[in-house]
């Protein structure tokens, strides 16, 4: 008697299979519970204002809004990425799921994208909410639209990180290391002016080396400029996008690579 | 059970009544010191914005609003000694494209401080960052025109006037504030320049027609009047009447006044008059 073949899905399928599941999960977490944060934090403050300040209301309420969109976004990222592959691994229902026809690689890139479907609806709505508490203040929030776009660019590098370190070790330290990678990214721009600093020799190729490697995070901030209403290089936002879209994915990729040589046992 | 609960409640009101006493006692101590000096050791701009990990606009923004109500204390004792580190190096440095921060700031410096240099300098800052900008050298203007120097009040509406986008009423304050400086020939070429400007609206095209007409009269009054002061000075007396200083080589020809209405003169004290009835301002 012979069996039925398995029917093996098509690593589109499977990934699409990881990241529903994923999406769900987070939205069981009552993560978009952070958007009532959010409101509430714009809100406030942009009634706040007429008391405090001198000068253009809508300036800070912009502010505020794209900084409080950023750094909820980085902390869901953090937060729940860092825990997304270790999670299945400390259950043991990664061996469950490995057990199906689904490759090493699908379900790192799986998780990677149900998390960033969860980030992209956040951003969206929160983006969604400033507007219109700037349209009650008679302004426009499709200005901001590029520097929305480039957060949710960051998010993606962030998640990628979030991921890898989620692949290699407990959810603390893989905290830890992804914010440590937030930060140098932000600080990226000052190892050229470290390295005049620094004397000939190997503290200088480091330098070098350190700064290649690090995702130049600050390069795909462009909040004062669309805040204040400055012209942007022409190609600036595209080209930020690329560089953060293929850092990403190099960062999955090597991600997939530490999972697929992870040992469970 | 009940015991521990009773317990546990008189030890949170003992807490919430020591931290409500021991915070009273804080304020009251803290009531007779002056903290401004606290604001010298807020770091510069440069720096925050290293620390700030691209939130910078956010913690200009936030600063900003901690040091209008910090300036707005009036009772607070020497609150002026550090506004030009906080809006100079802090805030403008955190978002050089802040322009609220550099107007408040220099206001703040100027009209509160008494300290009009320090004001222009941070308009001047403002200006270097923020070059498409007109409202920041137009300001100073008034600044400058308010503290009585329409001399530096005419240079910066100048300056603004040749920003693009600048309204035509900056020009028109430009061409107002060269005549208060007392160079009349550059405000009427100004006025010249908005009348023939097609661009210019109805309203600014009829203020340049008549402020033309009366730049004009004080010109004319004015070279009447030193011709007449410099006759005195050669011959001993005023001249009989306006038409011998063309003759005698003190003015090219008599000028007329507007509607071909002749300037009036007085031979016995030698002064000029305009024909007053059309003459706005202070030609007379």
């Amino acid at each position: 008697m012979s069996q039925a073949p398995i029917a093996v899905p098509s690593a589109g399928a499977a990934i699409r299979a990881i990241a529903l599941n994923t999406f769900r999960e987070a939205i069981r977490d009552r993560v978009l519970y952070l958007l009532l944060v959010f409101a509430v934090i714009v809100i406030g403050v942009s009634r706040l204002l007429s008391l405090l300040t001198v000068g253009s209301e809508e300036k800070i309420i912009k502010d505020v809004g794209l900084s409080a969109i950023s750094l909820f976004g980085v902390l869901t990222a953090v937060f729940v990425g860092v825990s997304l592959v270790f999670k299945e691994i400390e259950r043991r229902t990664v061996y469950t799921l490995l057990a199906n026809p689904v490759r090493r690689w699908q379900f790192v890139t799986g998780k990677f994208v149900g998390l960033l479907v969860v980030l992209a609806l956040n951003v969206v709505l929160m983006f969604l909410a400033l507007a219109v508490v700037l349209w009650w203040h008679g302004d426009s929030a499709w200005p901001l639209f590029p520097a929305i776009l480039l957060i949710l660019v960051e998010l993606t590098v962030v998640t990628a990180y979030a991921l890898l370190f989620s692949s290699l070790t407990n959810p603390i330290l893989a905290a830890v290391w992804t914010f440590a990678v937030y930060v140098s990214g932000h600080l990226a721009w000052s190892l050229p002016l470290l390295k005049l600093k620094l004397p000939e020799g190997p503290s200088r190729l480091l330098c070098e080396a350190i700064y290649w490697v690090v995702p130049h995070l600050d390069d795909l901030s462009i909040k004062s400029e669309v805040v204040h209403g400055l012209p942007l290089p022409p190609g600036q936002v595209g080209v930020a996008a690329l560089y953060g879209i293929s850092y990403a994915a190099l960062v999955l990729a090597l991600g997939c690579l530490v999972f697929e040589r992870k040992d469970f046992l | 059970m009940r015991a521990r609960r009773a317990v546990s409640a008189l030890l949170v009101l003992a807490c919430m009544a020591t931290a409500t006493v021991s915070g009273r006692k804080l304020e009251s101590l803290a009531a007779g010191r002056d903290r401004s000096d606290r604001l010298l050791y807020l770091p510069n701009g440069r720096y925050l914005k290293l620390a700030s990990l691209g939130q910078a606009p956010l913690l200009a923004d936030l600063i900003y609003i901690w040091a209008i109500q910090f300036y707005s204390d009036y009772e607070r004792k020497e609150r002026f000694r550090y506004v030009r580190h906080v809006f100079g190096d802090v805030v403008t440095e955190l978002d050089p494209h802040y322009i609220d921060a550099y107007w408040i700031g220099a206001l703040i410096l100027i009209v509160e401080a008494k300290d009009l240099e320090g004001g222009l300098a941070l308009f001047e800052k403002g200006i270097a960052a923020n070059p498409d900008s007109w409202i920041l050298p137009y300001l100073a203007a008034w600044e400058c025109a308010l503290a009585g120097f329409p001399a530096r009040a005419a240079q910066y509406f100048e300056r603004a006037a040749a920003i693009d986008g600048a309204p035509t009423s900056v020009r028109r304050m430009r061409a107002a504030m060269f005549s208060r400086a007392g160079d009349l020939e550059a405000s009427r070429a100004m006025w010249q320049e908005i009348l023939a400007d097609p661009g210019s609206d109805p309203t600014s095209r009829a203020i340049a027609e008549r402020k033309m007409v009366e730049v004009s009269m004080q010109i004319e009054l004015r070279d009447l009047r030193n011709a007449v002061a410099r006759f005195r000075d050669d011959n001993g007396r005023p001249p009989r009447t306006l038409a011998e200083l063309e003759s005698r080589g003190y003015i090219a020809r008599v000028p007329q006044g507007p509607d071909s209405t002749a300037y009036g003169y007085d031979p016995g004290t030698g002064e000029v008059h305009a024909p007053t009835a059309r003459v706005l301002g202070g030609a007379q």
